[in-house]
């Protein structure tokens, strides 16, 4: 179970028929839900039995229908808080408050992986329970589901939509079909504003979006961005060298692709790439479907890639949470260069560390060490010069990669210790399910500024 | 003809142009008993109803494993007008040349033309030159416009297809968009990948006899997940493909390594049938007893009930087909 991981998950008997199956047997029983991968979780009987008849061997079924799904919510200790992965049941529906109120009630559509919905009026906001990744139709139809049913629970009717500015995403193209405005918010700041309006306070924010990939201002692939300012007002700070990403979105599951492509950007050659004709190679070196990123999480993929030697996943983020599992010791960071480049926007430049990834001298959890902590080091640089052009003191951490916990309380540590404030989302996840709430948070304060 | 390229000259008017038309064009299309010198020609269709389509060809690069621009310009046109329900006849000739084009080249070109009208059954009956300045062409365009006669049977069109008709494809898809797109990045040619670019009206003649043939179209720019669209956005009606449509290995892997879709890749051989459910199995045998439908499978399903385009996928998922926006693969065809 969950091979290279010094961690699992685990829940208590919350329901009687948890006890009576505990009380059956000698010891603890290893759960999982009732969906097919990515999908959100079947309540319907039939449909169970249909879809899940080569998966399953026994059902065992309730005839009281399920009106309201929501999945069992994870979460994960990091530094001294419990951070939520995924909202569910007992936490989702989740209401808060924000420091504006606003015109008309927003429906905000969230992005396309772990969804969620997030109904906002006046200067309230209800956040839905985590729906699923957005690519199959049955996650389209509960979402739907879930929309319909915010509105109708809290008697509110949205009268514009706000959404991710990628025009591929499920939600993005529902949303154009609504016959309501629509209104667009660009991922990361959406991801900074989630961090800024969790935590209410006066003043400029530094807010680090750090996540897999989401569409940027300049058509490239973010996810490495530090925003400067406030919700309704980010201006781009600083980032990560971009890199090409051959093969696209198949990057995702193959962190191999990242690899190879940070050594070909630097002009050398990853042994271990499964491209025996070169054609990867030489679609990258022709720009064909090859989309530039600054995203971290595609640093974690590649340096999990060439450090645990993974070159494909079998789950999203598989392998730098092996490569988090294998950190024992705090090292010293390498300083990794910090350069303006002509946009005036700083960039921190990952290749002395490639070097470090692919030197096989070194045992491969120093190795995972040092990674970690230069890319702590990367986020205390731009931190530190952020604060010598500005007047900013609190620091937001957003995006999936801050579930990190080597990485995210190494970054708490090393920003407290410069005298910054650090927020790192609690009632919400830093991942992709707080984007509907960001994207909020967005349209409430762009309107509350104009 | 002396020159071994293009020049402005052989498009003046003049001696070298018709030079080139009756040394290049004539001579090659012979079997067509191209009239060079009329300015219209009278043709014969019989008693049928006649069926014309139109169609231009930018291809890069010109010559691909498997065809090329000219062999293309007959397929295209000639299986837009099978498709349809007709027999092709007759075509009409364009070709826009780029001064500087390699005489040779060309030849090469309107030979493969020539042979696929041959094999299409197909006169080219008028035609036209032109040459454009350096920089100002890829090389050649061609445009052909197609006459043919509708045959007896049914008269296969989008709103005839009805809740629960199956989904046939003639073979497997992505060939063609394939071997083009790694001959224009000049990725290294592969010998396992060619384009399936050729006649098709082997195959959809015998299904005009099939009372339940609804519809059939051939999937060239887009793939199958734009007839899904197509298909959608006429009948209102949902398209669920199933995990059968066929991808040949070396096609799957190139597109894996390269991160593409082949249910959007364009082919320029196969068809596309909707038929109703009782005559499926039928009409898929027919087409299996043929040569160029010996791997037709079953690959979906119309579903009212969903207004969508849907793809199982092997492992009991599902995703959305969404329609085609930012081409991966512009001018293809």
């Amino acid at each position: 179970m969950a091979p290279g991981l010094s961690e699992i998950g685990v829940f208590l008997p919350y329901s009687p028929l948890h006890q009576l199956l505990l009380d059956a047997l000698d010891g603890p029983v290893v759960a999982t839900s009732g969906n097919i991968s990515g999908e959100p979780v079947l309540t319907d009987n039939s449909e169970a039995l249909h879809r899940m008849s080569d998966i399953a061997d026994v059902f065992l079924q309730h005839d009281r229908p399920i009106v309201r799904p929501a999945d069992d919510p994870v979460f994960r200790r990091i530094g001294r808080q419990l951070c939520p992965i995924r909202i569910g049941r007992g936490c989702a529906p989740r209401e808060l408050t924000l420091p504006w109120r606003q015109s008309q009630p927003t429906l905000a559509v969230g992005g396309h992986m772990k969804g969620t919905v997030a109904l906002s009026w006046d200067d309230r906001v209800v956040v839905s329970p985590h729906i699923g990744e957005m690519d199959s139709p049955r996650s389209l139809d509960v979402f739907a589901q879930v929309a319909a049913d915010l509105q109708a629970l809290y008697g509110v009717q949205a009268k514009r939509i706000v959404c991710d500015a990628h025009p591929g995403y499920t939600t993005h193209r529902w949303a154009r079909t609504q016959g309501v405005p629509v209104i667009e918010a660009w991922h990361h700041e959406a991801h900074a504003s989630a961090v800024a309006a969790e935590f209410p306070r006066d003043g400029e924010w530094l807010v680090f979006a750090w996540d897999g990939v989401g569409l940027g201002r300049d058509g490239t692939l973010w996810g490495g961005e530090a925003f400067l300012g406030r919700p309704g007002s980010w201006q781009r700070f600083a980032s990560l060298r971009p890199f090409r990403l051959p093969g696209g979105d198949k990057a995702g599951r193959e962190p191999w692709r990242s690899a190879a492509a940070l050594h070909w950007e630097c002009g050398t050659h990853w042994n271990a790439t499964p491209d025996p004709d070169g054609l990867a190679r030489a679609a990258w070196r022709q720009h064909v479907n090859c989309p530039s990123t600054s995203a971290a999480g595609r640093l974690f993929d590649a340096a999990a890639a060439i450090i645990c030697d993974m070159p494909t996943a079998s789950f999203e983020a598989q392998g730098p949470m092996v490569l988090e599992a294998m950190c024992r010791d705090s090292v010293e960071p390498m300083h990794l260069p910090l350069d303006a480049r002509d946009d005036g926007i700083l960039r921190s430049d990952w290749q002395p560390l490639l070097g470090v990834i692919a030197d096989e001298s070194l045992e491969p959890a120093r190795r995972a060490e040092l990674f970690h902590a230069s890319m702590a080091g990367v986020v205390l640089d731009q931190a530190l010069a952020a604060r010598r052009q500005h007047a900013v003191t609190q620091v937001g951490l957003g995006g999936g990669v801050f579930q990190n916990r080597v990485l995210a309380e190494r970054v708490i540590e090393l920003l407290e210790d410069a005298g910054f404030e650090v927020y790192l989302p609690q009632t919400l996840p830093c991942n992709d399910a707080a984007l509907s709430f960001g994207q909020a948070a967005e349209a409430a304060a762009r309107e509350a500024t104009s | 003809m002396e020159d071994d390229r293009i020049s402005l000259a052989h498009g003046n008017g003049g001696r070298f142009m018709r030079e080139l038309i009756e040394d290049v064009f004539a001579t090659a299309l012979s079997a067509s008993e191209l009239d060079v010198q009329a300015d219209a020609v009278p043709i014969d269709l019989g008693d049928g109803e006649v069926m014309i389509t139109t169609d231009g060809f930018t291809v890069q690069p010109l010559e691909f494993p498997g065809g090329n621009i000219g062999s293309l310009a007959i397929h295209g046109t000639t299986n837009d007008l099978a498709v349809a329900g007709a027999r092709p006849m007759y075509l009409t000739l364009n070709a826009f040349i780029e001064e500087g084009f390699e005489v040779a080249r060309l030849e090469r070109i309107i030979g493969s033309l020539a042979n696929a009208a041959v094999e299409a059954g197909v006169r080219i009956s008028a035609g036209d030159t032109k040459v454009v300045r350096r920089g100002e062409g890829g090389g050649i365009y061609l445009a052909t416009t197609g006459v043919g006669v509708r045959l007896p049977g049914v008269k296969p069109s989008l709103d005839r297809i009805e809740d629960g008709d199956i989904i046939l494809v003639s073979g497997p898809v992505g060939d063609h968009g394939t071997a083009v797109m790694l001959a224009r990045e000049e990725f290294g040619l592969r010998g396992d990948v060619v384009s399936d670019a050729g006649p098709v009206m082997a195959l959809t003649e015998p299904l005009l006899a099939f009372e339940g043939l609804r519809f059939m179209r051939d999937p060239t720019r887009g793939g199958i997940a734009s007839i899904g669209h197509e298909i959608l956005k006429a009948t209102g009606l949902g398209v669920r493909f199933e995990a059968t449509v066929p991808v040949r290995e070396p096609v799957q892997s190139v597109c894996d390594m390269l991160g593409y879709d082949p249910y959007y890749l364009a082919c320029e051989g196969r068809v596309v049938a909707v038929v109703a459910p009782d005559q499926a199995d039928a009409a898929l045998e027919t087409w299996r007893s043929i040569p160029t439908g010996k791997d037709a499978a079953r690959i979906g399903r119309i579903v009212a009930a969903e207004k969508r385009v849907i793809l199982e996928t092997p492992l009991g998922g599902e995703r959305f087909l969404e329609e085609l926006e930012d081409d991966p693969l512009p001018r293809i065809c």
